[in-house]
Parts: C-alpha cells; structure tokens; sequence
C-alpha cells in the first residue's frame, strides 16, 4: 500500500512538472493552478505514506528500476525516510496554496510556468533522495535538487544581483555534490557496494575520509559556517515561496543526508561528533550574530537559517558524542532533539519566509528600515509572522522552545557522564548555545518591532494592504502546526513511542493562558477608570515623525558594538584631484562597510588561486603540434618506466 | 652457406649502423643528408630483413626486404629529394624544446633506460638479456622514440615527416624481432607511408614553413607568389 501511494506521488508530481512545461508558452493561470493542485496532491499522499510508515515502523524497501546487477533505482521508506518525507509534504503543501495566488503577482508571463514545473521537479527530486536506498539513486537526485534548485533561485534572472546569487549558488551547489560524490566514491571503494548499509570496517583512515568528504558535501549544503555564503545570496535573490522551500525543506534533506549515513553507514569515532558539534555551535553563534546586523529582512531569514542548521548540526554532533562514548539514551535524546529541531524550523522558517514575501509584495521592498506599521495593514499576517517569531526565538510553549529544550537537556544530563576534558569543550558548546537563544530572541524583536509595529517608515509601507486570502491559508496551516509541534510535543513523542523528559507543554500552556488571564483580569479591576487625554511626549518635538521612531538599526546597537570584534568594517576613501600636486580636488568617495569575512578572507582568495591554477593549467593546451607531441613522447617513456620498475 | 655467428655479427653491425643513422638524423641540420640517411637506415632494415631470412627462412621476412627496398630506400626518399629541389631549402636550424645536442644526449639515456627497463620486462622470457631478439626490442623502441623527438624538436614540417618515416623504421625493427607483424599490416603501413609522403608533396606550398603559420600561408597564397616571383 505504501509503495502503491509512493509511486502515485511520484507519478502525480512528474504530472506536475510536465504539464506546464508542455504548455511553456501558454500564459494561463488554469495551467499553473493545476500543476500547483498536484503538489498539493501530491503531498497529501506522501503525508498520508509517510504518517502510516511513522506509526508502524516497519521498513518497505522496493526497487523501480534495475538496468544492471549493481546499478538500480531501489527505494525504502523507514521512520527516518518518512519523517523527512513528512517535512516535505507538509511544507509543500502550503507553499504550493501559497503560491498559486502569489506566482499570479509575479513578472515573467509565460515562465512563470516554467517556474511551477520546476518547483514541482525539486519537490519530486528532494521526495527521491529521502527515499533512496542507495548511493547511486541518492546521488542522481541530489544532482537533479541541485539543477532543479538552481532555476528557481534564477527565476528573475533579468536582475543582476539574481545573476550573481545564481553562479554563487551554482557554484556552491556543485563544490556540494562534488563531496558527495568523491564521499560516495569513497565508500564503494571501502565496501565494493553501492547500499546505503553499515560499513563491516570500523573506522579506517578511508573510511574516515569519506566520512570528512560527505560531512563537507552536506555541510556545504546545509550552509554550516565556513559554507554558508550562498544562503544570504540565494534566499533574497529567489521569489519568497522558494526560499521556504529552500530553507524549510532542501537545507533539512543536507541534515537527513548526514544522519542517514551516520546511522546506516559508519560506526563513527568521537572526534566525530567533537567536529560536527564545533560546526554546528560556530554556525549557530555567528548566524545569529550575522542576522542581528541584516536590514533586508529575507537576509535576516537566511542568516537566521544558518543558525538554525547550527543547532540541528549540534544535537547531531552531541547524539554521535554519546554514542561512541556509550551512552545511548542520551544519544537518542539528542538525535530527537536535532530532528524534532528539524521538523519545527521546516514549519516556522517557512511560515516567515511566506509572510516576508506577504510583506516584500505589499510593500515592495525588503529592507526592514523602510516598513513598519504593518500590524494595522496586514493583521493577519502580522499575527502570522508573531506566531513564526515567537517559535523562532524558541518561546514557550511553541515548537521551536521544546525542540532546543530537548537539546539543552542533553547538554545538561551529559555533564555528569563524560570525561572532564569533553564537560569542559560540552560547557563551552552549551553557553554558547545560550547566547544563541538570547541572541535570536533580540533578532526576531527587532525583525517584529522593525515590520509591523509604530508607524509606517516609507508611503509604500503606509499604503500597504493584506494580501489575499490563499496566501494566508499557507502560513496559516504552518502557524497551526507551530503552536500544535510545541503544545503537543510531548503528547506526540509518546505517541510515536519516544517517552522524552519534556514538561508537558500543554499544561504549560493552559499556565501560561491562566497567567495572562489573571494579569489582565486583575489589571482590569484595579486600574484606574479615569480617562486621560494627552500627547504621548515626543522628546520635545512638535509633532511625532516615522523618522524619530527606534528603528531595527537603532535597536541592535548595543549588541553591535558587544560584537563589534565580529562585525569589522572596512573604511575606504579615495579621492580624486585635477592636477599633479593633488592641490585641486576633483572628486571623492568614502565608505565604511560591514567587512564580509568569509567572502574576503576565504572565498576570494581560494577563487583567485583556483583561476590562477586554472590559467597555469589551460597552458598545456597551447595549440601548438609539437607540444602535444612531447606529452605523447614523455606519456610512452612514463609508460616503458612503469612497466620496468613498478609493474 | 654463411654460419649462424656471422649472420648474427652482420645483424649486430647493422644495429650499430641503425644507431649511427638515428644520431645522425637528430642531429644533422643539412636537409638533403636527412633524406640520405632516412634511405640509408631503411637500406640498413633490408639488409637486417635478408639476414634474418638467411636464419630464418622466413619468406615474410624476404617479402618485408622487398617491399622496404622499393618504398623506402627508392619511391619515399625521391619524392622528399623532389620538395626539396622544389622549395629550395637546404638547411633546417630552427628547433622547438630540445637543440640537436641535448637530443643526443637525450637519447643516449633513452636507450639505457629502456635496456634496463627491457632487462627487468625479459627476465623470465627464453631471449633474455642479450640476445638478438633482445637488442632488436630495445634498438626499434628507442628508433622509434628517437624518430618522435625529431617530430617534435624540429619546426621545419618536412623534417618532422622525416622523424615520422623513422618512427616507422623502428617499428619495423621492432616488428621484426618480437611480434612478427603479418606481412599485410606491414603493407599497409607502407602505403599508408608512401600516401602521407605523397599528400606532403601535393601542400609542399607550405612545406618551407613552420606548422604554426602553414594556415596563415594558405590564406596569403597570392602574395606568397608574388613574393617568389
């Protein structure tokens, strides 16, 4: 039955894809809306497989085409496979009611059904990685995600800073599966199988080189820091439901990439888990840190995904700790933790993505200096993005705050089981991980307080009005599955027979309501009735202004300058003069800009020395007879030297 | 009848003469006793073929002396000899990586490297280090290898079809002694020699010139004229 229901939401999606390619240059919006509708299908199916498989636990393995002995398309859909597959459909699904009125909005005419089919095809694609069984399958439609992913992100191709996001993304999206690939070379090499199944040698110097080539392949993916710049790129350049699917769903399938070959394939080592955990704790700090200082608010979203991926990388890392150092509940719990983070950033990263792109659309710009207001224009979406924001800074009893509470009750029983060394580094990692929380606290307030709150900072922001209604049913869905993930948290691990150490969050909640309750009743019966009419003080100026308000800037000032050894600035100025001497100025121009580290210290150099090594290269292909003569000549004097001395 | 010892001395003279020619081809830059020399090895080749069908009896072998006579010592070096007459060019000094110096001592390191190497290759055969069959590997792997740096130290394009011809001189060598080629892929590769000697007469327009700037000739044809005349 599973496999009937799988095979339908593959062959419903292919339908999906299809069909508006076959009708590329028909601008109708009854072929988007179908191709759309069989996404939605689509992920109604796989919800419905992937709840049943939950629940049974039992692992159906099939195989849908096998040319040769060793080279197949198998497939098995396992509790891991399913849980994924449930992030995917649920997450599809709304963007896919969301876009079917969003994509009506956009540029482009008849591309725009170009768009739909691919997103359908990454949706498909990413469905087939969690699915395979393989190497071979995994590697197929990890190259085809990244084909398909790369499309979107160059929808608006026209716009330079698009083009840019695009071979930035494209080039990072290949170094990703170039890892892979090599990771999965290597592993064929150690085991002479392409199955995704565990290794019989431990722990090898090659199978630990393709455990460091798959943990960089996925790392590269899931923009773990020093591999996260193409998310700031790509997630602003792509239209708003892209950038949900990307950061909800394709960053979760790098995740589900390392687990995966985590449990199924190695037997890891310690130092494992100690790399996996400083990766994912150095992303966690620095993304928010990074997303403190963003104005554009799907930058903020990107840098913010980034710190997110950090803390799933960290329960990951925590989970591998525990069970090389044997402690396995622990393991479990953390590996819980990571996923359940998982799950609940899918959810709540998407639902802000969908009302950014509510917002950007109303107000048609993206930087968060230039909002504000919004919460009397755009209520529901306000409401909407308020739900993301407080599961996002991890607030109770929203799902965000139950999955880092798992991870921090990790952290917490670990301190009295490991070795003193290890409780030293776990220390570091956990108040680090405290920051964090605080940290994206602070950001999600500047984000709410910058968008939807004082008056509005521009007239496009002024005349700002709510969006239609099937761009709310979407992140209304998520929303709902935000607050359900977070008051139902402990209700939900019993049920799929996880008892974890979590409060019962839905006592919590009823607290926290009886709390409110209580603090507004009593206010009501003690305040004063008398009404008092008056200016609200406007620090002695006549009349209140949008540009007097305490803006997102303003607002993050303080930690600005706690991180200021973080947030280094470049000051350039350069000037111009009209004679020799430099007496008679002509022109200047100064700058102070935020320094982009990792851009300006890592990525450039290595791109320089890369073209560098590329032009040395080309060199040996210099047109020349002669030359080509000489390789053929020294190639036969190699080839008579090894068959003398090595063969 | 001549005894075995002596043919095989003959042989081992004519493989002395093989070296003396190879050298001379590398290092040489008179065009004209280029092509003396490529006629002379190919001469050297038949009488190594005759001698080995004196031991042998082999009538491949007596087949391999006729046609590398008729093609090799005779038709190849005529056609050459009349470029040459036609482009008018007597001495080629123009070299690419290797000057004719280093190629010989190139060379003479080639030819040891490749006896060593043959050494540690033939150990286990019957024709192990020193015998003819032996030598007659070593001698047409490193002809050969010495004919492709021709191919690639000299710019003048008749020079490296010279190097190309000798080239094929070790091959035959080599055939001769180890494999044993049947007699129609000899022929063939003949043909397929005098056709390459052939197609270079017809574009001796550009044979005077280097292969880099043979296009940029064609393309000036007219004024290449004008110039002769």
């Amino acid at each position: 039955m599973i496999v009937e229901l799988f095979i339908l939401a593959i062959l419903v999606l292919l339908a999906g894809t299809l069909l508006p390619l076959a009708a590329v240059s028909q601008d109708r919006r009854i072929v988007r809306t179908i191709s759309l509708s069989c996404i939605i299908i689509a992920s109604l199916l796989l919800a419905c497989l992937s709840l049943a498989n939950l629940f049974s636990g039992k692992p159906v393995p099939f195989t849908l085409y096998q040319p040769l002995p060793l080279v197949s398309l198998s497939f098995v859909i396992d509790r891991l496979a399913s849980f994924f597959l449930l992030i995917i459909a649920v997450v599809s699904a709304c963007v896919a009611i969301y876009f079917s009125e969003y994509i009506e909005h956009m540029e482009g005419q008849s591309r725009r059904n170009l768009l739909c089919g691919s997103t359908s095809l990454f949706i498909l694609a990413m469905v087939l990685i969690v699915a395979s069984a393989n190497t071979l399958s995994f590697f197929l439609f990890w190259e085809l995600m990244a084909a398909s992913s790369f499309l979107l992100v160059t929808y608006e191709y026209t716009h330079d800073e698009t083009r840019k996001a695009g071979i930035f993304y494209f080039m990072m999206t290949q170094l990703s599966s170039l890892f892979v690939l090599l990771g999965i070379i290597v592993l064929y090499v150690v085991s002479g199988s392409l199955a995704i199944a565990p290794l019989t040698a431990a722990s090898t110097p090659l199978v630990t080189l393709a455990f460091l080539l798959l943990f960089v392949g996925f790392s590269v993916k899931a923009g773990i820091i020093p591999f996260h710049k193409w998310l700031p790129y790509a997630h602003p350049a792509s239209p708003s439901p892209i950038s949900a699917l990307m950061s909800g769903v394709m960053l979760k399938i790098a995740v589900y990439g390392m687990v995966r070959f985590l449990l199924n394939v190695f037997t890891p080592d310690l130092w494992w888990g100690v790399l996996i955990l400083a990766a994912g704790t150095a992303s966690a700090v620095l993304g928010i840190i990074y997303a403190l200082k963003e104005h554009d608010i799907k930058g903020m979203l990107a840098y913010s995904s980034i710190e997110n991926l950090g803390i799933i990388f960290m329960g990951i890392g925590l989970s591998v700790i525990f069970t090389a150092s044997g402690l396995p509940d622990l393991a479990t719990l953390s590996l819980l933790g990571a996923l359940f983070h998982s799950l609940n950033h899918a959810m709540f990263k998407s639902l802000l993505f969908l009302t950014a792109g509510s917002v950007v659309s109303a107000t048609h710009t993206r930087d968060i200096e230039h909002m504000g207001g919004l919460a009397h224009r755009m209520p529901v979406t306000s409401a909407l993005f308020f739900v993301g924001a407080v599961a996002i800074a991890a607030l109770p009893p929203l799902n965000g705050f139950a999955s880092e509470l798992l991870i921090f009750i990790s952290f917490f029983t670990s301190m009295a089981e490991v070795i003193p060394l290890y409780k030293v580094f776990l220390f570091i990692c956990l108040a680090l991980f405290a920051l964090t929380s605080a940290l994206s606290a602070a950001c999600v307030i500047k984000a709410f307080g910058s968008i939807f709150l004082a008056l509005p900072r521009s007239p496009e922001s002024a005349a700002a009005r709510e969006v239609p209604r099937a761009m709310l049913i979407g992140p209304g869905i998520l929303a709902a599955a935000c607050i359900l993930l977070g008051v139902g948290a402990l209700q939900i691990f019993a049920l799929v027979g996880f008892p974890v150490p979590l409060p019962d969050m839905l006592l919590v909640s009823l607290l926290l309501i009886g709390m409110a309750v209580l603090t507004y009743a009593v206010l009501y019966f003690t305040a004063s009735r008398e009404v008092r009419v008056s200016e609200t003080w406007g620090c002695g100026t006549l009349s209140q202004r949008a540009s007097a308000e305490y803006s997102g800037h303003g607002f993050s000032e303080p930690l600005d300058i706690i991180f200021s050894a973080i947030y280094r600035t470049r000051t350039t100025n350069e000037r111009k003069f009209f004679d020799q001497k430099n007496c008679h100025f002509k022109e200047g121009y100064g700058e102070i800009r935020l320094l982009k580290v990792f851009e300006e210290y890592l990525y450039t150099p290595i791109a320089k020395k890369s073209v560098l090594v590329a032009l040395r290269i080309s060199r040996f292909q210099n047109g020349c007879l002669d030359t080509y003569l000489l390789y053929v000549f020294i190639t036969v004097i190699a080839l008579i030297i090894f068959l003398g001395w090595f063969a | 009848m001549i005894d075995q010892a002596t043919i095989e001395g003959i042989i081992r003279i004519l493989f002395v003469c093989i070296i003396i020619t190879a050298a001379y081809i590398i290092s040489t830059r008179n065009l004209l006793t280029v092509v003396s020399v490529y006629s002379l090895q190919s001469l050297t080749l038949v009488g190594i073929a005759l001698a080995l069908w004196s031991l042998d009896g082999s009538i491949v072998l007596l087949e391999i002396a006729v046609i590398t006579l008729i093609s090799k010592v005779i038709i190849i070096p005529y056609f050459i000899a009349t470029i040459q007459e036609k482009i008018r060019i007597k001495r080629d000094i123009e070299f690419h990586y290797l000057s004719p110096t280093t190629s010989l001592i190139i060379s003479m390191a080639l030819m040891l490297a490749i006896y060593l190497a043959f050494t540690r290759i033939m150990k286990d055969s019957p024709n192990a280090t020193g015998g003819l069959i032996f030598f007659g590997a070593v001698l047409g792997i490193s002809l050969m290898l010495m004919g492709m740096m021709v191919t690639f130290s000299r710019k003048r394009t008749i020079t490296k079809v010279l190097g190309f011809l000798s080239m094929e001189n070790g091959v035959l060598l080599f055939g001769m002694f180890v494999t044993e080629l049947p007699f129609i892929i000899e022929f063939l590769i003949v043909i397929d020699l005098i056709i390459l000697v052939i197609l270079t007469t017809i574009l001796s327009v550009g044979i005077d010139s280097t292969l880099e700037d043979y296009h940029k000739r064609l393309h000036r044809f007219h004024l290449l004229e004008e110039e002769e005349s």
